[in-house]
């Protein structure tokens, strides 16, 4: 078992690794074949027409787009992300200053939303009906449905008006608030559903026909049960963590990822932009590459099938 | 209820209302007018952008100007509002009766930073990192008359000789913009080649050392810069106090503007990034009828957005539809649009009309009413005839010769009010007189682009400008500057009325007396105006939004608006 279980970890890692420097070059491609480079920005800004020749020169830009993707291949397969034009400094180091900081936003919006979701979830599958669930419930779609931007806007208002939190940048109840809630609001969407089925299942229905305790059917029984189907979006919850993060980055003013890619896209710095999208396609690598794995430590179906 | 009882309650009741109303009392910042400037205490500013460098001699973005203006100091200073050479580092300068030869004496006694003395060593020092090959000084440029360095020479360490090679008109108040550095600091650097990256975003404050009224103590990327007081800052107020008044300036980093807005709003913050936005007004105030920020109106902007054709010879544009190469037709335009609605519909009021890219709020160089093309319909038919341009099917949209419709593309930044309502409301205006404008909001980033590789038809837009001086604008009045939008980087002068301009632009630059300089602008301006490359149609009231906290404030249309004095700056209460 643990053979097959290390030949499938093998197998979803070289996967991964080849997912990753595809998005990467995908990122680095499409940046490039946006409208304008680097040194656009300089143009409007009345930049000496010789220091912008100087800048395309370093740069690299005025080579045929096919040896500037050629070296950009070369160097992500030796794990050299380059410069960035516009902070003038090795991405590599930008993106893991940066790429710490969502790490920890999407850690604690992570536990948030666990914290709050899966109870709640629990609560809304095992006794749907009661005015509880109908109020969780439409809480939990209301919050869905919000786009992130209005979202972010909205805690940020109550933030500021209350001084209950602080919105300091740098501070990290809002984001995390802002990040874990929708994430929890699908939590819960998802556990109540899976609770409400284990719920119905027949080997809980015998168990209560047992006389055990409906808290102890509830909260033991129904929750390990439903826990899987749950289990298994972690990866994707992940990978949305750092997709969404970009929104809740730029209102915040959190210093992480999301931001650095936004800087980089707006900027034209394709080099930072491709070495961004190279981080978040390692965090949701391995994010789904950790799912996978516990999914298949647990049910080897999904093992056997891959 | 007894007598006595009814008193009880209405001095328990006295009592309540007069600690509600002392403690309101006590809570609020006192008003500017009996405000008495003290030490101490913390303003909060936010920023949209962050620094890519603190070294404003290798970079011109706003952070790093915003970053020397609060670390260094300049040898002297145009006020921004009065346009008056103001002493700093420099104390007084006497010149040859020519111009060209400036005797300027030194600061005694002043320290960086630091600690160590300030000399003329360091002025010598800052003009050679400048003219430095290797330090590529966005500086260099404006350094220069008629190419030429200027020379420096020191006579003692507390005077220095500064000779300008030919006459050059902005005079010594091109030092405004030139941060005087630490040799002692950054000489191995300079001599090293490494001066570039000396005092980038990630370099070690503690090597950085400079003469101004604060010290940048932290600095987290993305998040925030902290300027603390400058100990040795030499400057006293009118009673002799230290300044700066503040302890602490706080720099926070917030890109999102609705953000920026809120922390203001709720005294999280006390001072923006610059003027609020058209859709901003209302709102703010009402807050400030609430009395929770100030709004300040300081006069019409100087950088005014445009509207261009895409004139290039040979372009598509021009090729596909000749006549937006007619004076005549953008003259049709200008007669054809309603500069007092965009006025009062776009910006609510709080406008200027203007017929070119100088408005009132570059003071004397702007002259009313020059080139005023009148709100007139008949007139633009009129033009819009004599170009052979008809409605031949009825449609309700002109045609020309080859029967095709009269429309272009208007490119214009998305997600800037101003610039898409004015879009809108010129293109509903055109309308009326037959001709079709498409108007296509854009990304910032694609429009700059499509400027930059030729791929227009048409673009509403503007550019930040930084001086009043007309100078400070030649990437745009020149037919070789960057920025002579309807057709840029000319290698010599496409036209003589732009050849004409480009003349009087360089002997403006070479012009050291101020009314001749105006005659030579004002030539130049009707030039512009006689032959439309471009259109000009409001220049929005910029209106500063401050926290009720922030004391001794004089804003200004020049960035960054309020902060151009942080050292005047003091603290009036207690944050909400």
């Amino acid at each position: 078992m643990i053979h097959a279980t290390a030949a499938h970890v093998l197998r979803r890692f070289v996967a991964a690794l080849l997912v990753v420097l595809s998005v990467s070059t995908a990122a680095f491609v499409l940046a490039r074949l946006a409208p304008g480079d680097e040194t656009t920005t300089d143009v409007m800004e009345g930049v000496d027409p010789k220091a912008i020749a100087d800048t395309r020169d370093r740069l690299g830009l005025d080579r045929p787009f096919p040896v500037q993707l050629a070296q950009f291949t070369w160097d992500l397969l030796r794990l050299d992300l380059g410069e960035s034009a516009k902070f003038d400094r090795p991405v590599a180091a930008l993106v893991a200053e940066r790429g710490a900081n969502t790490a920890r936003l999407a850690f604690v919006a992570l536990l948030l939303a666990t914290l709050i979701g899966l109870p709640l979830g629990v609560v809304t599958g095992a006794y749907s009906g009661t005015w509880v669930s109908r109020l969780v419930s439409t809480a939990s779609i209301a919050v869905l449905a919000c786009p992130p931007l209005v979202a972010v806007l909205v805690l940020l208002y109550i933030a500021t008006t209350t001084a209950w939190i602080s919105v300091a940048p740098g501070d990290l109840l809002v984001p995390a608030l802002a990040l874990g809630l929708p994430v929890g609001a699908a939590l819960e969407r998802l556990q109540s559903q899976a609770t409400h089925d284990a719920m119905a299942s027949l080997d809980l229905l015998a168990a209560a026909a047992r006389g055990i305790p409906s808290h102890r059917l509830v909260w033991v029984h129904a929750a390990r049960q439903s826990l899987r189907p749950v289990l298994g979006v972690y990866g994707i919850v992940i990978g949305s963590l750092f997709s969404g993060s970009i929104a809740v980055e730029f209102a915040t003013s959190w210093p992480g990822l999301g931001r650095l890619m936004l800087d980089a896209v707006q900027y034209g710095d394709v080099r930072l932009v491709a070495g961004c999208v190279f981080a978040a396609g390692v965090c949701l690598a391995v994010g789904n590459l950790v799912a996978d794995t516990l999914r298949s430590v647990v049910d080897p179906r999904v093992r056997d099938l891959s | 209820m007894t007598p006595s009882r009814m008193f009880r309650l209405a001095l328990v009741i006295a009592l309540v209302v007069a600690a509600v109303i002392f403690s309101r009392r006590c809570g609020a910042p006192q008003s500017e007018a009996d405000a008495v400037p003290q030490n101490g205490g913390t303003l909060v500013a936010t920023y949209r952008t962050e620094p890519t460098h603190f070294n404003r001699l290798v970079e011109a973005r706003p952070m790093a100007r915003l970053t020397a203006l609060l670390t260094q100091a300049t040898l002297l200073r145009v006020d921004p509002n009065t346009g008056a050479l103001v002493p700093r580092l420099a104390t007084e300068w006497t010149g040859t009766p020519d111009g060209l030869t400036w005797t300027v004496t030194l600061r005694r006694g002043i320290c960086f930073s630091d600690g160590t003395a300030f000399t003329a060593s360091d002025v010598l020092f800052t003009f050679q990192a400048i003219y430095d090959e290797r330090v590529k000084s966005p500086l260099a440029l404006d350094m220069r008359a008629k190419g030429q360095s200027f020379q420096l020479r020191a006579i003692d360490d507390h005077h220095i000789v500064l000779t300008f090679p030919s006459p050059f008109g902005q005079g010594l108040a091109i030092l405004d913009s030139v941060p005087i550095l630490p040799r002692h600091k950054l000489q191995a650097a300079l001599d090293a080649g490494t001066f570039r990256d000396a005092w980038s975003a990630s370099a070690n404050l503690s090597d950085m050392a400079g003469l101004g009224p604060f010290m940048l103590q932290a600095y987290a990327p993305a998040q925030h810069l902290r300027f603390v007081r400058n100990p040795h800052f030499w400057r006293t107020d009118a009673t002799g106090q230290k300044l700066p008044y503040l302890d602490e300036l706080e720099v926070q980093i917030v890109p999102e503007q609705n953000a920026e807005l809120l922390r203001l709003q709720s005294g999280t913050s006390d001072l923006t990034n610059g003027g609020a936005r058209a859709e901003d007004l209302a709102m703010l105030r009402d807050a400030e009828t609430a009395g929770r920020v100030t709004l300040v109106d300081v006069g019409p902007a100087i950088d005014v957005s445009t509207l261009w054709f895409n004139l290039t010879p040979g372009s598509k544009a021009v090729a596909d539809k000749p006549w937006l190469a007619q004076e005549a037709f953008r003259r049709a335009i200008s007669h054809a649009v309603n500069r007092q609605a965009i006025v009062d519909t776009v910006h609510l009021g709080a406008a200027a009309v203007v017929y070119g890219p100088v408005s009132p709020g570059h003071g004397d160089w702007f002259v009313p009413d020059l080139g005023a093309t009148p709100f007139d319909l008949a007139r633009a038919r009129t033009l819009l005839t004599s170009l052979g341009l008809q409605d031949r099917n009825g449609d309700g949209v002109l045609d020309d010769a080859s029967n095709r419709p009269v429309e272009f593309s208007l490119l214009t930044q998305s997600g800037h009010t101003e610039r898409e309502r004015t879009s809108t409301l010129v293109g509903e205006q055109l309308r009326q007189v037959g001709i079709k404008v498409n108007v296509v909001p854009m990304d910032q980033r694609v429009v700059q682009a499509r400027y930059a590789s030729g791929d227009y038809e048409g673009i509403y837009y503007g550019a930040q400008a930084n001086s009043k001086d007309p100078t400070g604008s030649r990437a745009f009045w020149l037919s070789n500057g960057p920025m002579h939008f309807w057709n840029p980087n000319q290698p010599t002068a496409g036209s003589e009325w732009e050849g004409r301009i480009d003349a009087l632009m360089l002997q403006l630059a070479e012009t050291m007396d101020h009314a001749e300089r105006k005659r030579q602008f004002t030539e130049a301006q009707q030039l512009l105006a006689d032959h439309v490359p471009a259109l000009w149609f409001a220049a929005p009231h910029v209106s500063v939004p401050m926290s009720m906290r922030v004391g001794g404030a004089t804003p200004t249309v020049i960035q960054p608006p309020v902060l151009w004095n942080a050292e005047e700056l003091f603290v009036l209460g207690p944050r909400r």
